[in-house]
C-alpha cells in the first residue's frame, strides 16, 4: 500500500479551527474510498470501491480528522466554504481541477480564508 | 434527435451537465501568453509575473485621475496633490493590501542608484520624477475596542505598520473620540454643547444639554451603542462613525486624499447592504466622495481597490507574505443585514464571479433624480429632500398620544429646548435610529436617549448660512426674545380650534 506525504498550510484565520497551527504534515494512502468515507482504515479497503486520493477526499479528511471545531466554517456540501481560497503548489486550484486534482507526493496545499474583509 | 422527456440525472448519469471550466481558453497567462497561469480572475488566467501589473494598473486607473486638484487631460502632467495623504487601516485584508500597493507605487517607487556607496535618487533629488505625489503620508487606525469592552491593539498595529513601511506616520484614533469635546477642540471644530436625541419618538427630539454625570467619551460611546435598536443599526452606526473620524483626521493631518481599502467584493456588499437600509440616495458616495464639511477645502475619499476582488487581495497578501491582523470584531456583527449580504455576495462570487463586478458597475451608473437638500447631520452625506413626507405616505406610523410640551413661554430656558433631529437626517440614518426589530438588541431597554457625536452637536449649535453645509435653523433667538415651540396637535385640540367652522 503506497502513501502520499502532503504539506498543508492554513492562513487568514483558518488556523484557529485547526489547533491554532498554521502548518501540518500528513500522510494519506494513495487509494481512498470513492465515497470519501474517512472512517475506513487504509488497510481495510478490499471490497470497497476506491479512487486515487484527490483534493476532495483531503477536504473530508481535514474536516473529520484534523478540524477541532465548527466544521461549517470550513466545508459546505462537498467543497470548501465560499470565501476560502485553495492553492495547490502555489497555484489557484481552479486551474488544477479543484476537488478532482489527484494528489502527488510532497504536494503543498494551502487554504486561505478571505473572510476578514477590508 | 429530440428527447422525448427530460432526463433524470439520478438515473441517467449522462444527463448530468458537465462542469463548466472556471477559466476561458487555456491555462496560459492571458497577458504574456508564455507562462503557465497561477490565478484565475473572473475567468481570465494570469501568471505570477503578470499579476502585479494587473493590480497596479487597476489601482492607478482609479487613483491617478483624482490626485491633482484639477483633472488633467494630458498623461504627461506629473501627479501632484494639493495636500497630504491619509490611508485608513483597519487591519483587514483590503487595507493591508492597499497600504502595501500604495507604498510600492507612490512612496518608495523612486528609482535609486548607488554612487560611491551612497544611495541617491536617479537624476538627483530635484529631478521631477523624484518629486513625491504627497509630501506627508499617514496611516490611521480607528480602534473600536472601548465600545465593546475589548482589548486594545493599537500598539500591535503601530509596530506592524512602522516596521514594514518607511516614510509613513502612524495616527491612532479611538471610536470614543466621536464623543470627546477635547478631540473636537483640537480639530478646531466649532463650539459644541453635548446634545442627545430621544429614540422613543420618530421625531428624535433633541435636548442640547447633557447632564448625566457619566459623561466621559467612553461612557457616551457605550450609551450610543446600547441605545441603537438593532444589530444592523449598530453595524451601520459604527461604520459611519469610523468614516467621519477618518475624514476629520484627514483634515487634522492636512490631507487632500483619504484612501480606504474597500475591495470590489466589499464594495458590492456595502452597496447592496446600504441600499437595503435606505441609502440609495448616496449610492455614489459608497464608491468615492468629496467631503467639505464647514466649507473647508475638499478632501477626496477614494477606494483604489474597488476593481480588485477579495480573492486577488488574498493572493497578493500571500505571495508578498503580508501579515494580516484581521479586522476588529464585536458582538452581534454576524446578525445584521451586512453579514447576511456578505454571505450572499461571497457565495455569488465563487459561482458567478462576474456578477459581483456587475453590481458595482451598475451602481456606478446610478444618480439621484433630485438635488440634495444639504448634508445629513450624522453621516455628512447628501440629504434627500422631503424624506419624512414620503415616509408618512408609505407607512403606517402609530402615534402615542399628543406631545406633552408646554406652550411657549418667555421665560423658557433655551437649554431645555426640544428640536426634532429628523428633518436633518438622511433616510438611511433615520432608519438606523428608529428601526424596530421584534427581537431587539439585548441591553438596557429603558435607555432611549442617544448621545450625539460631537460633529452633530456642533452642527446643531452652529448652523452655517452656506447652503452646502449642514444647517439646522434654530427657532429660538437669544434669551429675552420670543421663543417658539411647535408640537403635534391631538384630535381634541384640533376639534377645539375648528369646531366653530363645522357645519354640524
Amino acid at each position: 500500500m503506497s502513501t502520499i506525504s502532503l504539506r498543508i498550510e492554513f492562513g487568514g484565520g483558518l488556523e484557529l479551527l485547526f489547533s491554532n497551527k498554521r502548518q501540518h504534515t500528513l500522510t494519506l494512502s494513495s487509494a481512498v474510498p470513492f465515497d470519501n468515507n474517512t472512517k475506513i482504515a487504509p488497510d481495510m479497503l478490499s471490497g470497497v470501491e476506491t479512487k486515487p486520493a484527490d483534493v476532495e477526499y483531503l477536504l473530508f479528511y481535514l474536516r473529520d480528522i484534523l478540524l477541532q471545531e465548527r466544521p461549517e466554517l470550513f466545508m459546505e456540501d462537498k467543497t470548501v466554504r465560499p470565501g476560502i481560497l485553495v492553492l495547490i503548489n502555489n497555484t489557484d486550484w481552479e486551474l488544477e481541477g479543484e476537488g478532482e486534482y489527484v494528489l502527488q507526493n510532497n504536494d503543498e496545499i494551502v487554504f486561505i480564508s478571505t473572510l476578514h474583509g477590508g | 434527435m429530440v428527447s422525448e422527456s427530460c432526463s433524470n440525472p439520478s438515473v441517467e448519469t449522462e444527463a448530468i451537465m458537465s462542469r463548466r471550466p472556471k477559466y476561458d481558453k487555456s491555462k496560459f497567462c492571458i497577458k504574456c501568453k508564455v507562462n503557465t497561469g497561477a490565478i484565475v480572475v473572473r475567468h481570465a488566467v494570469y501568471c505570477k509575473e503578470c499579476f502585479p501589473t494587473l493590480l497596479s494598473s487597476k489601482v492607478k486607473r482609479i487613483l491617478e485621475p483624482r490626485v491633482n486638484s484639477k483633472p488633467e487631460l494630458s498623461r504627461r502632467k506629473s501627479l501632484k496633490a494639493s495636500g497630504n495623504l491619509l490611508i485608513g487601516f483597519s487591519g483587514g485584508l483590503g487595507s493591508t493590501v492597499l497600504l502595501d500597493l500604495i507604498s510600492k507605487l507612490f512612496i518608495s517607487n523612486r528609482i535609486e542608484i548607488k554612487e560611491d556607496g551612497v544611495t541617491k535618487p536617479r537624476g538627483g533629488k530635484d529631478h521631477p520624477r523624484n518629486e513625491p505625489v504627497w509630501k506627508r503620508v499617514s496611516v490611521c487606525y480607528v480602534e473600536i475596542a472601548a465600545g465593546f469592552l475589548g482589548a486594545t491593539q493599537i500598539d500591535k498595529i503601530q509596530r506592524l505598520v512602522q516596521e514594514k513601511y518607511e516614510g509613513v506616520e502612524f495616527v491612532a484614533v479611538k471610536l470614543e473620540n466621536a464623543f470627546d469635546p477635547s478631540w473636537w477642540d483640537e480639530l478646531g471644530g466649532k463650539a459644541a454643547l453635548n446634545a442627545k436625541a430621544d429614540l422613543a419618538d420618530d421625531d428624535l427630539l433633541v435636548s442640547t444639554i447633557f447632564n448625566r454625570p457619566d459623561s466621559d467619551p467612553v461612557q457616551r460611546l457605550r450609551l450610543y451603542i446600547s441605545a441603537l435598536p438593532t444589530h444592523t443599526a449598530i453595524e451601520s452606526a459604527i461604520r459611519t462613525l469610523i468614516r467621519i473620524l477618518l475624514l476629520y483626521t484627514a483634515r487634522l493631518t492636512r490631507s487632500s486624499h483619504l484612501l480606504l481599502g474597500t475591495s470590489l467584493t466589499s464594495l458590492s456588499i456595502n452597496l447592496i447592504s446600504s441600499i437595503a437600509q435606505g441609502g440609495g440616495f448616496s449610492v455614489r458616495e459608497e464608491a468615492q466622495e468629496e467631503w467639505r464639511s464647514d466649507s473647508k477645502e475638499a478632501i477626496r475619499l477614494i477606494r483604489p481597490l474597488q476593481e480588485i476582488t477579495i480573492k486577488e487581495c488574498a493572493m497578493w497578501a500571500w505571495w508578498n507574505e503580508l501579515p494580516v491582523v484581521g479586522r476588529q470584531r464585536y458582538p452581534g456583527v454576524k446578525q445584521g443585514i451586512g453579514a447576511l449580504t456578505k454571505d450572499f455576495i461571497v457565495g455569488l462570487e465563487r459561482d458567478y464571479p462576474s456578477t459581483v463586478s456587475t453590481i458595482a458597475r451598475t451602481c456606478a451608473k446610478l444618480a439621484p433624480k433630485v438635488e440634495a437638500a444639504g448634508l445629513c447631520i450624522l453621516c455628512e452625506r447628501p440629504l434627500q429632500p422631503d424624506v419624512q413626507e414620503w415616509k408618512a405616505r408609505i407607512s403606517i406610523r402609530a402615534t402615542i398620544g399628543t406631545s406633552l410640551l408646554t406652550p411657549p413661554s418667555n421665560t423658557l430656558d433655551s437649554s431645555s429646548l426640544l428640536k426634532s433631529l429628523t428633518p436633518h437626517l438622511c433616510y438611511s440614518c433615520h432608519t438606523t435610529l428608529v428601526s424596530r426589530n421584534s427581537k431587539g438588541v439585548s441591553g438596557n431597554p429603558a435607555n432611549t436617549w442617544l448621545p450625539l457625536p460631537v460633529w452633530a452637536s456642533a452642527h446643531i449649535q452652529n448652523p452655517s448660512p452656506d447652503a452646502d453645509d449642514i444647517s439646522m435653523q434654530l427657532d429660538a433667538n437669544e434669551a429675552g426674545d420670543e421663543i417658539w415651540l411647535t408640537h403635534k396637535v391631538g384630535p381634541d385640540e384640533t376639534m377645539a380650534v375648528i369646531k366653530e367652522f363645522l357645519l354640524e
